[in-house]
């Protein structure tokens, strides 16, 4: 027994199936595309980088001829900048947040501030690469050393990170603070017993996310003044030095007058994407192991 | 705990921080102190020389991204070969934005420049007191080039590759030039106004004369390359050194100033050389009082002098006489 008539249903019913049919087909596509690129510049990359990765080229020095350049100097340029920028926008970042979600009274101000901070994360970098120039590199007179772009990365991370340890904070149930409020404790008790801890997933989350665009950044850097050839290793954060994406960029410039730095580019783009990706895992681990549900 | 963990990780890590500055700290004093006692380059070339004394500091150079390639070149010979602890950092954000950077308190040691310093950048220099020297380094040729299958205007006179450039110069297509040519569309390309090159191509070449306003005008030469060698219509100019990276893809038009057509090459580029109407020289500018005060940096741009011709070739860039060689070290050796 057929409890409807499908014939006709079928026929009213084929439109819309089709455009349903439509939809996931459209959205699957663009859910794919962004992979697809990925895997095309992932086979372009290796393809053409992944033999010139080899001992001497990871721990050599720089240099002018192709067979001779290493990328060790960036490598460390990258590790030192790094270590600059991360305690920089850590302390400032989660400060910020905590300032405005604990102790800030909700008013004109604290909009006002809210309102920029998320226009600064707007902000393009090659802006931010000014500010670092005027700011840290002449006004300080620091001049182009680690300190000097580390403070500008930091400065172009910060909201990013401001607005990630404030969500993280805001999505901690209140019940759980003013439970602590209940027995006692005073704000900066309960932000550092309850909040912090209970937020630290989500906040390390943001800033190591942050960090890998601070990593992969190119633009604050041209601006601040990096050497195209820098030859000795960067040894603190008061030296001069160059990091991975800038020696991508000056190869890839200059692979119109010497063909083999397209190689060399290749291949650095495939250390910075190892690092990179790292530290993305890095930061997915953390959320996965010490997210907890309320 | 994990709380505990993490500011316990973020605190070592500000102590690595500061330790290193500390340390860094350290060495620039040692740099200072150990930097008065003071080393000659041999006048003869590399091959005989005894070091006096081991330098250390650092020597900055930034300026024209044409000279780039030569300059990178002599300083990672000097570090590697002559002077391990002294540290020669080259840029290249552009003659013009390169002298910015010189002509302020503390600037760079050198500027290297695809022009002739300007009247406004001297005065500056005046203003702020700052001793500065030419040094001609090397010849460049502006070199034409078209896409490989052009076998039409392989040979061209300086009036016709202008005219195709001038705005009011009457080309458009081929045939415009010569009726046999083909009936199509040129494709001018060049760099843009932050090159030095397109300076030198706009006040010596066109005479200051409005560029046709279709000329594709290119930030990178990279650029420039790609698209020559990707269309048959297309035309452009930059240094020698760029042409010559690229033969494969690329061929130089052949120009006839008169006395039949000349290819460009380091031989013709040369002073005095056929090409000659469109070579020009480039400079380092040196802060002679810099050259004074740090031994580093005199004892470079002795080398680098020393050394110019023997890397110009490599680099493609055409050698600068001798005589005037000598004039520049022997400026450069009475300052010690």
């Amino acid at each position: 027994m057929q409890l409807s008539n499908q014939a006709p249903m079928m026929k009213r019913m084929k439109f819309r199936i089709r455009a349903n049919k439509f939809a996931k087909f459209l959205f699957m596509l663009s859910a794919f595309f962004g992979l697809g690129v990925l895997a095309v510049l992932f086979y372009q990359v290796f393809s053409q980088g992944f033999q010139f990765i080899n001992w001497q080229f990871l721990t050599g020095k720089l240099s002018t001829q192709p067979e001779r350049a290493g990328i060790m100097g960036a490598i460390l340029g990258t590790f030192w900048l790094m270590l600059v920028v991360a305690p920089v926008t850590m302390f400032l970042g989660v400060g910020t947040a905590i300032f405005l979600e604990m102790y800030a009274k909700k008013g004109r101000l604290v909009g006002l501030i809210q309102t920029n901070i998320a226009n600064l994360a707007g902000v393009p970098s090659i802006v931010y690469g000014i500010l670092g120039l005027t700011v840290f590199v002449r006004l300080l007179d620091l001049g182009s050393v680690v300190l000097a772009g580390g403070l500008t990365m930091s400065l172009l991370i910060l909201p990013i990170v401001i607005v990630a340890s404030q969500e993280a904070i805001r999505a901690i149930p209140s019940q759980m603070s003013e439970g602590s409020y209940g027995l006692g404790a005073t704000k900066w008790q309960t932000i550092q017993r309850i909040i912090l801890p209970a937020a630290l997933p989500g906040i390390l989350t943001g800033a190591i996310l942050s960090l890998s665009r601070a990593i992969g950044e190119t633009a604050p850097l041209v601006v601040i003044g990096i050497p195209a050839l820098l030859i000795p290793f960067p040894g603190g954060i008061l030296d001069r030095f160059t990091v991975l994406p800038m020696q991508i960029y000056y190869w890839t410039l200059d692979s119109s007058l010497v063909a083999e730095y397209a190689n060399l580019a290749s291949a650095t783009i495939i250390v910075l994407l190892i690092t990179l990706f790292m530290l993305n895992s890095s930061a997915i681990i953390i959320r996965n192991k010490f997210q907890k549900n309320y | 705990m994990k709380l505990n963990k993490v500011l316990l990780f973020m605190i070592i890590a500000a102590f690595a921080v500061i330790m290193a500055a500390c340390g860094t700290d350290k060495n620039k004093e040692e740099e200072n102190s150990s930097s008065d006692n003071n080393s000659s380059a041999d006048a003869t070339g590399k091959e005989d020389q005894e070091k006096t004394a081991t330098l250390e500091g650092s020597v900055s150079i930034d300026g024209s991204g044409t000279v780039y390639p030569l300059m990178a070149r002599i300083a990672e010979e000097y570090m590697t070969s002559e002077q391990e602890n002294v540290s020669v950092e080259v840029s290249r954000a552009g003659t013009s934005a390169g002298f910015k950077k010189f002509l302020v308190e503390n600037g760079t040691d050198f500027n290297d420049a695809s022009r002739q310093i300007k009247d406004e950048e001297a005065a500056e220099a005046e203003k702020l007191g700052i001793e500065v020297k030419e040094l001609k380094v090397a010849l460049d040729g502006l070199t034409f080039v078209i896409n490989k299958d052009n076998d039409w205007a392989k040979e061209m006179t300086p009036e016709q590759l202008i005219s195709i450039f001038l705005a009011d110069g009457g080309v458009e297509k081929w045939s415009d030039i010569n009726p046999e040519w083909p009936d199509e569309k040129i494709n001018a390309m060049g760099p843009n106004e932050n090159h030095g090159t397109y300076e030198f191509f706009y006040e010596k070449i066109l005479d200051k004369q409005d560029m046709n306003s279709s000329v594709n005008l290119q930030q990178e030469y990279s650029t420039l390359v790609k698209l020559v060698s990707e269309d048959k219509n297309g035309i452009a100019f930059f240094g020698f050194g760029y042409y010559v990276n690229n033969k494969d893809k690329l061929q130089a038009v052949h120009v006839d100033f008169g006395n039949g057509p000349v290819e460009p090459a380091l031989e013709t580029i040369a002073e005095d050389g056929d090409y000659a109407d469109f070579t020009r020289p480039v400079f380092t500018y040196l802060n002679v009082d810099h050259a004074k005060e740090k031994p580093q940096v005199l004892d470079y741009a002795i080398y680098v002098m020393n050394n110019i011709n023997q890397f110009a070739g490599e680099t493609g860039f055409a050698p600068i006489p001798e005589d005037q060689v000598k004039d520049n070290v022997s400026f450069l050796e009475g300052l010690k």
